[in-house]
């Protein structure tokens, strides 16, 4: 055994040799940025070799992302760092600041007629509670004005949680956080394959619950509200957070044929996972409409009624999975297309999170000037999702960018001198600078062409399983908290929208929580959704055979 | 002036790196019409300029879409030129089993990999996707293959790489192949951790990888 301390924290844990400073971090409770679940791809859980006592107490192995990138000799990889014997390591602060998250979104005129109900009794001064017309609890006194109910919407990276004043239906509160899971596995599959470990189910499942206690916890101190007056709770989010959320192993979901273990269109008791809720809190879990297009879809599609309208819509969540349904006359088809995490930052050499200091907006305008707007108006750090759009849609557009992806010759291209000027070389391959340190690399475009193309592709397959072409849809909405910041133009640029969609671009904002709001706000579109479910058809993209090719076609801008 | 061979052999590999399929397919009429050796025009000629489509692909000068396209010309080229080699037996022909492993659907690295690797030589046995760990060991038994490759790009299914492994060892036959890996979520440390004789990041790699392996 080996000990390793962790400051500034100063804990000290006692584990076997060989034991990697990431997995003795994860024991002693304490968050090291891992969105690859220590594969040694990521290289997000970098430590400096400055911050070890002692480097020779550690075996490094080799590992994909030092092999990719060359040894270096500032900083190791906390995944690939074995300990040998004891040692201490400085964990810098890994914390989110300004971290922006969409909350608000489309929805509908809603009839408000909520399961939970409440009766004040004059002659007993008590007040009953009602759960679907069945008595479920009695009060002390008036308590008719304090009937709530809460959404969370559980995102792979963040989560959104919104008090809702059951009597009114107004949203009270709302509240955003990251997924705490986020920091062990980014990804769905990572999770997945974390959670196939008895151990990996327990942590995943233990921090979502707990990190739900804190939402509720805070959305109920910010509203002056108790939460013990909080009696219906609706899950939304995609397949896989329902599952974790639920302690049910998602294993199913990451093998073909990807079959999810539950359906969803079902209540549970809230104290089975002891959610600070009234003792008789119920779940409501909105139906599932395949693995891989979620509950938050099927609250998207409450949100904007997309089965209802008699035109051509199309509703894409554009994220590390694009999920996506089409409604031709109401009539609905489903897809969802793995994108990568490109769009969340991940694989970008200066890629990050919507955090201080992201590059959020770029535009090159025509008096020859570029904007760079980061967030928090702070000097740029790297790069988060919308802005890594915006910059390969500006420059494909001033072809700075060829439509094979590569950054132009500027001899060649005849590119105008401010433009050419910021294509410099760095460790002997051409970059883009776009502020004083960051920079957009060639593999960066080919990430985004990855992503882009997948979803492109997932777009074209839907239309045609449809029988519909880009021209004959009427409305693109794009939604998801990540949707929101983008700009249309950005997507068509980049191709990821054909570019008969301009002008029929809306971003929708966070449908998953205002359809959530819905399902809260009356048990009818809950048994309207159970029923729609089961009629929209999934096209499972791995099926078809010249999915390769349509994928491939969509790579070029 | 009738250009040289080794004039012609160039401008069938620029054919290939410039994915100019009908340029390809023109200058390999060109040089069969003027008695050239075809089997040369092809390993010569059109693989060359697919190697070096492959090297390009690698400095990230390339993507998917242009190497695809360089195998689209090199094949209108072989077109021309293949009815007039003499046909032998190629002897000592070397054998890669190539598949996605179970439970994994996501083909398109392999069917990379497996372009490159039959372009430099190798006989491919292409067994496709979400294949049983058992049958890539059959496979390789019945065909008498070389090499295992094996892929995957969800970090769900890596576990049925190991599992190949371990049927090779239970059946006594690890030594007989050398077992390769790639895919996305793939790392040499993985490849190291199971016992396999090989790990690629992309297509190209795994043609030097194979070559080395092979000596």
């Amino acid at each position: 055994m080996s000990n390793i301390t962790f400051n500034p924290d100063n804990i000290t844990i006692s584990v076997p040799k060989g034991t990697t400073i990431l997995e003795a971090a994860r024991q002693a409770g304490l968050s090291v940025e891992s969105p690859c679940n220590g594969a040694g791809v990521c290289g997000k859980c970098r430590i400096e070799r400055k911050n070890i006592s002692d480097i020779e107490a550690l075996l490094i192995k080799k590992s994909a992302f030092t092999e990719e990138h060359g040894e270096d000799d500032t900083y190791i990889l906390a995944c690939t760092a074995c300990i040998e014997e004891d040692v201490l390591v400085e964990l810098t602060a890994n914390k989110e600041s300004d971290l922006k998250i969409l909350s608000k979104g489309r929805t509908f005129e809603l009839d408000i007629d909520p399961a939970v109900k409440k009766v004040y009794s004059k002659d007993e001064d008590t007040t009953k509670v009602f759960y679907d017309g069945k008595e479920i609890a009695t009060e002390p006194g008036n308590t008719e004005g304090e009937n709530f109910g809460l959404v969370i919407d559980i995102g792979t990276t963040t989560m959104v949680a919104s008090l809702v004043n059951l009597s009114s239906g107004e949203e009270v509160v709302s509240e955003s956080v990251l997924n705490p899971q986020a920091v062990h596995a980014q990804d769905v599959v990572s999770r997945i394959t974390m959670a196939a470990e008895e151990a990996g189910m327990n942590i995943l499942y233990t921090e979502v619950v707990a990190e739900f206690n804190t939402l509720i916890d805070n959305v109920a101190t910010k509203a002056g509200v108790d939460s013990r007056k909080i009696y219906e709770i609706i899950l939304s989010g995609n397949t896989c957070m329902i599952h974790l959320a639920t302690n049910v192993n998602p294993k199913s979901l990451g093998e073909y044929p990807y079959d999810p273990a539950i359906r969803g269109g079902s209540n549970e008791p809230a104290a089975r996972h002891g959610l600070h809720l009234s003792p008789e809190a119920t779940v409501y879990l909105p139906p599932i409409i395949s693995s891989y297009v979620g509950p938050d879809i099927t609250s998207g599609v409450l949100a904007t009624q997309i089965h209802k309208r008699k035109d051509r819509s199309l509703l894409v969540d554009i994220g590390t999975n694009g999920e996506m349904v089409i409604s031709k006359n109401g009539i609905l088809s489903a897809t969802s297309t793995a994108a990568g995490p490109a769009f969340e930052g991940m694989n970008i050499e200066f890629g990050m999170r919507a955090a201080r200091g992201a590059i959020e907006l770029f535009e090159i305008e025509d008096d020859e000037t570029i904007t760079v707007k980061t967030i928090g108006d702070a000097p740029a750090v790297g790069i988060c999702g919308s802005g890594l759009m915006d910059i390969v849609g500006e420059l494909v557009y001033h072809k700075v960018i060829t439509k094979s992806g590569k950054f132009a010759k500027p001899e060649k291209a005849n590119l105008p001198d401010f433009l050419a000027r910021r294509l410099e070389e760095r460790n002997g391959k051409t970059v883009f600078m776009l502020s004083e340190g960051v920079y957009l690399t060639q593999k960066d475009v080919r990430q985004v062409q990855l992503a882009k193309g997948a979803v492109r592709a997932g777009i074209e397959f839907l239309m045609k399983s449809v029988d519909l072409t880009a021209e004959e849809v009427d409305e693109v909405m794009i939604a998801g908290s990540f949707g929101y910041h983008l700009r249309a133009k950005s997507l068509i640029n980049i191709g990821l929208l054909p570019k008969e969609f301009a002008d029929k671009v809306d971003f929708v904002g966070n449908t998953s929580k205002t359809g959530g709001q819905a399902f809260l706000l009356n048990p009818l579109y809950r048994r309207e959704m159970e029923e729609l479910v089961k009629k929209i058809q999934v096209v499972e993209l791995s099926n078809y055979d010249n999915f390769d090719e349509v994928f491939v076609q969509c790579l070029n801008f | 002036m009738a250009k040289t061979k080794e004039e012609y052999l160039e401008e069938l590999s620029n054919a290939v790196v410039e994915m100019e399929e009908d340029d390809a397919a023109e200058i390999a009429r060109e040089y069969i019409d003027e008695g050239h050796d075809a089997y040369e025009g092809i390993s010569y000629g059109l693989v060359d300029g697919m190697n070096k489509a492959g090297e390009l692909f690698e400095e990230e000068e390339y993507f998917i879409p242009e190497l695809l396209a360089c195998s689209d010309a090199m094949n209108r080229g072989i077109e021309v030129l293949s009815p007039h080699i003499e046909r032998q037996e190629i002897k000592d022909e070397k054998i890669i089993v190539i598949g996605v492993v179970q439970g994994d659907t996501h083909d398109i690295g392999k069917n990379l990999v497996a372009l490159l690797e039959e372009v430099a030589g190798y006989k491919i046995v292409d067994l496709g996707k979400d294949v049983p760990p058992r049958a890539f060991v059959d496979k390789a038994e019945e065909v008498g293959a070389d090499i295992i490759a094996l892929s995957t790009l969800m970090t769900t299914t890596m576990p049925r790489m190991k599992e190949v492994i371990d049927i090779l060892k239970e059946d006594n036959i690890r030594d007989k192949y050398k077992v390769i890996i790639g895919g996305a979520p793939v790392s040499p440390k993985f490849a190291d951790d199971i016992g396999a004789d090989g790990y690629s990041a992309n297509a190209n790699g795994a043609v030097r990888l194979v070559q080395e392996l092979l000596g």
